[in-house]
């Protein structure tokens, strides 16, 4: 790897040699506009609005398709070109046959059209009298997503993903010219388990997600960076929650966040929609006001007492659940079998485990098998705990659901909490609290400090 | 229903493998081979050619669809094709469309089909005919339909 010098307005950067000019420009934070540019796709050079000036060329170049050479020097704002105009006449070509339907269209707020319109474009049409070339609108190319065709300005990210990222080379720009358009072969479906991403690849609302259309403007949003945790993998998200005035805080969407470490840019449809789950159906109240007691006598009471601890919980929780179950002579569960699901996983980003800190569990070698014998179970969340025929149960949980129990206590979940993951290839990641509920559930920690535990 | 090329196809197909040095380049004379077998391109026959070729169905059908003289239907009527360039324009070809649109055909609008010194053209089924009046459409057509 050797480093070479480039000047960019002035500024003299190190890169490495034959690097896209573009990725520069982009880590430094120089304004450049682009729709088909992507990190994980590559350059296709087809929308030509990254053109830059570089000295000794005597016309614009675009800055996706060149790569840096030593002693380039380079104005992303030009010099003697006028490239605020190419920017804008390009823009404007882009936008002939474009329905300018932004008051209904999901992606307004995080659409490069509309960005680059008011950095770039502000210009009246030309194109007085004629009318536009129109397409099928709101067509469902399955996997849950919604296209509109004439909002597309063919970047081909998504046939590029569909065909290099995912080899299922379901879409396709088809037809020429002003007819051309996105589609998938006739009477077939966009079918495969990472197909949502091309909602958050297109740059503008020609892909939108059936999921998340109409539910809630961008700008009202709140992100927050988290993981989902539906398999070991741990990818990366935001969390886009919005709190609505007299309500709770509630979850819109995730969508895949950059971590080359883990997932790269990309998550799976499944977990992307993992969040409906999240927040309803939650235990908000224990079943008995005095819950210290009915621990302190119940674990006094027990002869032989056996703890099940899930694997969605944070490393810090398991390893003081450990400390916990050692202190009252208990013997510590994590049945996995429940979470092993072999047709989920891909050689992408899937993993056969559908639980987030599996990894945890299996380097601390809790007991993989189910507790027997034992009169009272302390259950830490463990989806196993209905299949067990014990005389006494307490039962700390995220959610609700059908079980007899002597006392129930209702704990956080992950979004509403901080704390680590350990993901399936042994990489730890932090999570920041994302999500403050009006009446907030508490922690397992904090449980144990109330109960004295 | 299936797509299946005809014996002497596969024969052609098997000596055009070794004409190029990509089986991608077969794809075109491909398509033109499935289209004078069944007189246009089926979603089969893409599925066939893709196979041959090993390019995914949808490259097929982008290519497919880039060409206008690719036909992805089944033409109900006769196809004819009017030259619209100017040589023609200039000879009275509107006369000619006017003509043909009371007849029961299907008119495609080509660009020039390379017969300028005898316009105005029509071609069908790969023929050109030439040096157009009305009487001679009704002719030619009289003999066709």
């Amino acid at each position: 790897m050797s480093l070479v010098k480039v000047t960019v307005d002035n500024n003299t950067y190190e890169v490495e040699k034959d690097s896209l000019l573009i990725d520069l420009l982009i880590k430094e934070n120089l304004r450049v506009p682009y729709f088909c540019y992507h990190e994980a796709l590559g350059a296709d050079g087809n929308c030509r609005m990254c053109m830059v000036e570089i000295e000794g060329q005597k016309r614009p170049q675009i800055a996706c398709d060149t790569p840096v050479k030593d002693g380039m020097v380079v104005y992303s704002q030009g010099k003697k070109l006028p490239i605020k105009k190419i920017r804008r006449d390009i823009l404007e070509l882009e936008l002939i046959n474009h329905p300018v339907d932004c008051p209904i269209c999901d992606q307004a707020g995080e659409c490069s059209l509309q960005e680059y319109y008011m950095e770039y474009g502000l210009h009246d049409s030309h194109m007085y009298g004629l009318d536009k070339v129109t397409h099928h609108k709101h067509i469902d190319l399955g996997s849950n997503v919604m296209l509109d065709q004439e909002r597309c300005v063919l970047c081909a990210r998504c046939t590029r993903f569909t065909a290099n990222i995912t080899h299922t080379h379901e879409l396709g720009i088809v037809g020429r010219g002003d007819e051309a358009h996105i589609t998938t072969m006739p009477g077939r479906k966009l079918d495969n388990p990472y197909a949502m991403n091309v909602v958050d690849l297109c740059p503008v609302g020609a892909l939108t997600s059936k999921d998340f259309r109409f539910a809630q403007r961008v700008w009202f949003l709140e992100s927050s960076e988290s993981v989902c945790t539906h398999c070991a993998k741990n990818c990366n998200i935001y969390i886009d929650h919005n709190k609505l005035k007299y309500q709770d805080e509630n979850i819109y969407r995730f969508r895949p966040r950059k971590n080359l470490e883990v997932n790269g840019f990309f998550i799976c449809n499944e977990g992307r929609l993992s969040y409906k789950n999240l927040l309803n159906n939650r235990m908000i109240k224990s079943t008995h006001v005095n819950e210290k007691d009915i621990l302190k006598n119940s674990i006094e009471k027990a002869k032989a007492i056996a703890v099940l601890v899930d694997a969605s919980l944070f490393n810090e929780e398991i390893e003081m659940i450990k400390e916990f179950s050692e202190k009252i002579g208990a013997k510590l569960y994590c049945p996995q079998d429940t979470y092993i699901d072999e047709e989920f996983e891909d050689d992408m980003l899937r993993s056969k485990y559908k639980i987030a800190n599996i990894k945890t569990i299996q380097n601390l070698n809790i007991l993989d098998e189910m507790p027997k014998d034992a009169d009272l179970v302390i259950n830490f969340n463990h989806p196993d705990i209905t299949k067990i025929d014990s005389k006494e149960i307490i039962s700390f949980q995220t959610h609700k659901f059908e079980l007899e129990t002597i006392l129930t206590i209702p704990i956080a979940t992950y979004v509403e909490n901080s704390g680590s993951f350990t993901n399936i290839d042994g990489i730890t990641q932090h999570l920041k609290k994302a999500i403050t509920l009006n009446e907030p559930i508490p922690t397992i920690a904090q449980w144990f400090k109330r109960l004295e535990l | 229903m299936s797509f299946q090329f005809s014996d002497d196809n596969l024969k052609q197909i098997e000596f055009l493998k070794t004409r190029y040095p990509s089986l991608d380049a077969l794809s075109l004379p491909l398509l033109w081979m499935a289209q004078y077998q069944d007189g246009f391109i089926s979603l089969e026959a893409i599925d066939e050619i893709s196979k041959i070729t090993k390019l995914p169905p949808m490259e097929i059908y982008r290519v497919a669809t880039f060409y206008t003289m690719f036909k992805l239907q089944k033409q109900e009527k006769l196809l004819v094709s009017v030259c619209k360039t100017l040589s023609c324009k200039l000879c009275g070809s509107d006369e000619i469309l006017d003509h043909l649109k009371s007849k029961d055909v299907e008119i495609e609008y080509v660009e020039c089909l390379g017969s300028c010194g005898t316009s105005p053209v029509m071609q069908i089924k790969d023929v050109n005919y030439e040096n157009l009046t009305p009487q001679k459409v009704d002719d030619i057509l009289e003999e066709l339909l």
